[in-house]
């Protein structure tokens, strides 16, 4: 039987998972995979989401023992998030030519029930990415500020900032109500 | 602050519900993470780089590691090899223990190179690291003998002889394909292990996404969790959930490798046996049961997991491969379309090299 809870801290759990605890790991991924998703999805395809929050995760398995602050997995978790979005745009455009316009309108029809929901996640990622992230994280993942700000390594304040400024720009391009 | 400035509602869910928000986030909300946890494979913990064993501060760590890249560009410098002499093509391939070889060439301290035409081979001691081109990394176990085909940009091609590797490929689907005596292992997006004992037997188990095992038309698709057997002469066995139970199992390996008397009563305890999740396997038996018997594994299948609409029963009995490919996608498990994709791109790629 595993000996991790949930109140179990993120370094232990990285110095178990770095010497070969699964249980470890799987409880940081239950901590950081909506974390995680969030990150993908401002940057990435809705129906590539789910297999790149995987490739994620085993890329971080393998890359742990590099990691020198296993109390930074958070932020560290997110860059390589980043650049595993990142990376997957550098390989489709090599397949065919995705403009920015193509991911920020994807078709989610076939793989979402809302259409709604598409064109929300498209204004969203029309805004700067900082405002981007943040607000996926709070809209989509249903992660509060200081969640976010735990998770991603950001300080409150930043992810205040990112909260009010993106949601005010989300507004105006929903054409929500100023007043 | 005003109501349209940051409200304890879209701060942290507290405070008076602000109606716009809350449309958001019940939009919103269904394309958030559910997905449960997947199988991780075993943790081999990895060394630490060994800067990080130093004992003094990053502004010396950084100048030993400095001085050490100059030496090694120095060396470069030296030993680079003549003009005409490439050896740019080819993987990385790192000493993990022990000495493995690149054909005659031992890999000790500095990494070696495994190119097309090459062989790399383990001793019961060692163990090797390969980078795969920039889509992924082979660890290789002891007693291994493992051979690069071709390393193009469309497809990578290894042949497994004997032994064991880990596979972690990020290529996109049907680029990294591994041949063995008895079957070959397609890569559709995932992590998996390969294992080839000294008969040319074969047993797949994938981590993560999932693999195509195919021989001569004879295919199976392996997801996360599932393993698959294969065997020279046969091809790939039935995959199946490795948390399947030992009676389910048992008789699928009596039913794929075992004598031609022994089939019924294996489709039998299959059929009695199978849970939803096993829905996999009794799709893979649809083509490979007697006629007969095909109507006994529709049924049960279609008890498990409903056949979409435009999916009927004399068209599965009939074996009409679009309305399987259908239903395989109804079993969440993976598109078939992405199989089917590579297929074609196969076919195509192989009759322009003829």
């Amino acid at each position: 039987m595993s000996a991790w809870t949930e109140g179990s801290g993120d370094a232990a759990l990285v110095e178990a998972a770095r010497d070969g605890d699964r249980a470890a790991f799987g409880l940081l991924y239950d901590r950081y995979a909506r974390m995680v998703h969030g990150v993908l999805l401002a940057r990435a395809p809705y129906s590539d989401v789910d297999d790149l929050v995987q490739d994620v995760f085993l890329l971080a398995l393998r890359r742990l023992p590099s990691l020198r602050d296993p109390n930074s997995f958070g932020a560290w978790i997110a860059a390589i998030a980043r650049n595993r979005a990142h990376d997957f745009h550098r390989r489709s455009r090599e397949d065919v030519e995705l403009t920015e316009d193509v991911c920020a309108q994807e078709d989610l029809s076939r793989a979402a029930p809302e259409a709604d929901a598409a064109s929300a996640l498209g204004a969203i990622r029309s805004l700067p990415e900082a405002y981007r992230e943040t607000l996926i994280l709070r809209l989509v993942e249903g992660m509060t500020g200081p969640e976010i700000a735990a998770r991603t390594g950001l300080t409150p304040g930043s992810v205040r900032v990112n909260l009010h400024r993106g949601m005010q720009q989300l507004r105006e391009k929903l054409g929500y109500g100023s007043g | 602050m005003s109501k349209k400035d940051i409200s304890d509602y879209l701060w942290d869910g507290s405070g008076e519900p602000d109606p716009e928000i809350q449309r958001l986030e019940s939009v919103l909300g269904k394309l958030g993470h559910r997905g449960g946890r997947p199988v991780f494979p075993d943790a081999v913990p990895t060394a630490r780089p060994w800067w990080s064993g130093l004992p003094f501060g990053w502004p010396l760590r950084i100048a030993s590691v400095a001085a050490v890249l100059a030496m090694v560009f120095l060396w470069f410098l030296v030993r680079r090899p003549k003009p005409g002499l490439s050896t740019a093509s080819g993987w990385e391939v790192a000493r993990l223990a022990g000495a493995p070889r690149v054909d005659t060439r031992t890999i000790e301290r500095a990494n070696g190179r495994l190119a097309p035409g090459q062989t790399l081979v383990t001793d019961s001691r060692s163990r090797a690291d390969i980078t795969v081109a920039e889509i992924g990394e082979i660890e290789v176990e002891p007693d291994t003998r493992l051979r690069l085909l071709q390393s193009g940009a469309a497809r990578k091609q290894l042949a497994l002889d004997r032994g064991v590797i880990h596979a972690f490929i990020w290529a996109p689907p049907g680029q990294f394909v591994v041949d063995t005596p008895s079957a070959t292992a397609v890569d559709m997006g995932c992590a998996y292990t390969l294992q080839v004992d000294d008969s040319g037997a074969g047993l797949l188990r994938t981590t993560l996404g999932w693999v195509g095992f195919k021989l001569d038309g004879h295919e199976a698709f392996i997801p996360a969790g599932a393993v698959c057997a294969t065997r020279p002469g046969i091809g790939p066995g039935t995959p199946c959930f490795e948390d399947a139970s030992p009676a389910f199992r048992a008789a699928l390996a009596r039913f794929d490798f075992g004598p031609a008397g022994e089939r019924a009563s294996s489709l039998d305890t299959l059929l009695d046996q199978s849970r939803k999740r096993d829905a996999l396997t009794l799709w893979h038996l649809l083509g490979r049961v007697d006629t007969g018997d095909r109507a006994r594994v529709y049924d049960r299948l279609a008890a498990l997991v409903p056949p979409p609409r435009a999916v009927t029963r004399e068209g599965i009995l009939r074996l009409d491969q679009s309305m399987l490919d259908s239903w395989w996608n109804e079993l969440g498990l993976g598109d078939v379309s992405l199989w089917r994709t590579w297929e074609r791109s196969w076919s195509a790629s192989d009759h322009k090299l003829r």
